[in-house]
């Protein structure tokens, strides 16, 4: 007797839920011709309002929120650095860099910006680099225009049409090996109107190393290619070093402040499932897309691909951001950090006595 | 008796070290050894591209060095780093020499190192004096292919992989100072790069995934499906290296070394 009730109970859930996400793909339509409106809405015949040179950051900083509303000229300038640096406090390790450090520079422009882009490459280089900007519509976005033998410099210019959280890295073969040394980078397009006042932002990138030796094995290590191909990575790193944004390096923030974290992941074969514990992510720009989803645990970043996460801090204490495919966080390195600070909030968190 | 042979063996050695000192210091007395024929496989394979015979050559046993290039400006004032032509050489032509025609004595260990940061018209203006060629890309990597006598690594590929994971060294080592080969060529790899007669024939020379027609042949998204041997990274930095050359260009870690048909 109770079976066919619940199945009418559980007809009219159905029939619920369809409803819902029948109105959920309708807004979803409408968000996809917004969409696909956005490569359109930049007026390419309007003339460009001056020049102004990108800000460029090292993370964990984040270049300041853009103050124009109307398009520009931006220069835009990266030099590629081949340089051994720590991977881990007794381990060193080849990078090759986009500015010098693991991610590259944080670039920052609007959409409808023409960015008048020069890569360098160092006149001590051992290879040959370039850039693929996923924010670019253009042949390899950008990489043709861009391979750049030691001492040289190439320049393309391209327009921002869409805006998002792209990642950039380098496309030169083996492409594997120069993303494995650790040439990637994010590129945040502003849409026209800004993004959302917040009171903190920063700049965090995944990225996995394959080593000759083991996790935290003493020296220079070399990389690993055989390592590289059956994706057996030594170490997963937020900002390219195993402890760069923990204990004293953690990000600073307070309590009831608003954080905002560009999150990208730079590969070259892992997908994060990008966590942080103790806390609920308010908002995600999923896929560091436009579409927003709320009251996430959990989001993953593809390799090759970004995130763009908010959250309110309730209460003190520290936080920590992790690859939940856990055994990454606590064994290869992926942790991160924020500190922070302010009363405690009983109304929110109460331990027991 | 037993002494007597030691001092006609001491005299041999004598005469012989002379003479080689002799010969090293005079230009077109390089040392040169054969490569016997063989066939080159393209790294890249397309419709279009077949396997290469090649001749048997002469290349020249180790990298023109600087004492040996500074020779050619003296007797060809218009390679001078002063003179030259800038179509012919970038602003970097000879940079790390104190003058036209000198080095700076704190560079003296240079003098038998290979020289860097020359042309390509200037390596082939070289060649041409010396009575020679640059060897083809073919030929340089038939010559490269070459198994090394003694090697620690356990491939030819690693010792290569290796050299690209280190950065270049403060002062560039001499010639023959890495490893000989089974033709009797010393450091093919592991020293400097060097400039090949056709470098730039290779057209995928941009983005090493492609983008027109004819190099989705030869590549695919962030991986070449045509690949000779997809684990060739070596073969990756090399081609990818060519292809960013322009015959101006001059390089820090770039040199090169000459070869003579038969």
């Amino acid at each position: 007797m109770r079976l066919p009730t619940d199945f009418s109970r559980a007809r009219t859930g159905l029939l619920a839920t369809a409803l819902s996400a029948s109105v959920l793909l309708f807004s979803c339509q409408e968000a996809g011709k917004d969409k696909a409106a956005d490569t359109t809405a930049v007026d390419l015949n309007a003339p460009l309002t001056g020049t102004v040179t990108a800000e460029l950051t090292d993370a964990p900083l984040v270049p300041k929120p853009l103050t124009y509303n109307t398009p520009k000229k931006v220069m835009v300038e990266l030099e590629v650095i081949e340089k051994v640096m720590k991977i881990s406090d007794d381990t060193e390790y080849t990078f090759w860099t986009f500015g010098g450090k693991v991610p590259g520079k944080f670039i920052r422009v609007r959409v409808g910006d023409l960015v008048d882009f020069t890569l360098k490459n160092a006149p001590d280089s051992k290879v040959v680099h370039n850039i693929d900007l996923h924010a670019v519509n253009g042949p390899g976005g950008g990489a043709e225009a861009t391979n750049v033998a030691p001492g040289q410099s190439a320049n393309f210019q391209f327009r921002v049409l869409q805006p998002g959280l792209f990642v950039y890295h380098c496309a030169t073969g083996p492409v594997g090996m120069h993303i494995a040394n650790g040439m990637y980078g994010l590129i945040l397009v502003e849409p026209a109107e800004g993004l959302p006042k917040v009171d903190r932002e920063f700049y965090l990138m995944q990225g996995d190393f394959y080593t000759k030796g083991k996790f935290e094995a003493q020296g220079l290590q070399p990389f690993d290619e055989e390592k590289a191909i059956k994706e057996q990575a030594d170490y997963v790193l937020f900002n390219g070093r195993v402890r760069s944004t923990t204990g004293k390096n953690a990000l600073q923030a307070n309590v009831g402040e608003n954080v905002r974290l560009f999150v990208g992941n730079g590969g070259p074969n892992l997908v994060s499932s990008f966590h942080a514990i103790g806390e609920i992510f308010d908002k995600v720009y999923m896929e560091g897309g436009s579409a927003v989803n709320h009251n996430v645990q959990t989001t993953l970043i593809p390799a090759g691909g970004s995130s763009v996460v908010e959250m309110s801090l309730q209460v003190p204490g520290v936080l920590n951001l992790v690859d939940h495919s856990i055994y990454r966080a606590f064994n290869k390195g992926a942790i991160a950090q924020i500190k922070v600070s302010g009363a405690e909030n009983p109304a929110v968190f109460k331990r027991s006595k | 008796m037993e002494n007597m042979k030691r001092f006609v063996w001491l005299i041999l050695l004598l005469t012989a070290s002379a003479g080689a000192f002799a010969q090293a210091g005079r230009a077109g007395a390089k040392p040169m050894h054969t490569v016997a024929k063989g066939v080159y496989e393209p790294f890249f394979r397309t419709a279009a591209t077949l396997p290469v015979p090649v001749a048997a050559f002469r290349l020249d046993e180790y990298a023109v060095t600087n004492a040996e290039f500074i020779e050619f400006v003296k007797q060809n004032p218009a390679w001078r780093r002063s003179r030259v032509n800038r179509l012919f050489a970038d602003k970097n032509y000879l940079l790390h020499w104190a003058t036209d025609t000198t080095l700076a004595p704190a560079n003296a260990p240079l003098l038998q190192a290979p020289v860097v940061s020359v042309s390509w018209f200037a390596a082939q203006a070289y060649a041409k004096w010396q009575g020679k060629r640059l060897p083809t890309v073919a030929e340089w990597e038939l010559a490269g292919n070459g198994t090394p006598r003694h090697i620690r690594f356990h491939s030819l590929t690693d010792y290569i992989l290796d050299w690209y994971k280190r950065p270049n060294p403060k002062v560039l080592p001499p010639v023959r100072s890495t490893y000989v080969n089974q033709y009797g060529l010393y450091d093919m790899h592991g020293l400097i790069w060097e400039w090949t007669f056709d470098f730039n024939s290779f057209v995928g020379s941009t983005d090493s995934r492609g983008n027109t027609t004819d190099e989705v042949q030869a590549f695919c998204a962030a991986g070449a499906v045509n690949v000779k041997d997809k684990t060739d990274y070596a073969g990756f930095m090399r081609y990818g290296y060519r292809g960013s050359l322009k015959g101006n260009f001059c390089i820090q870690n770039l040199g090169f070394r000459c070869a003579k048909s038969i």
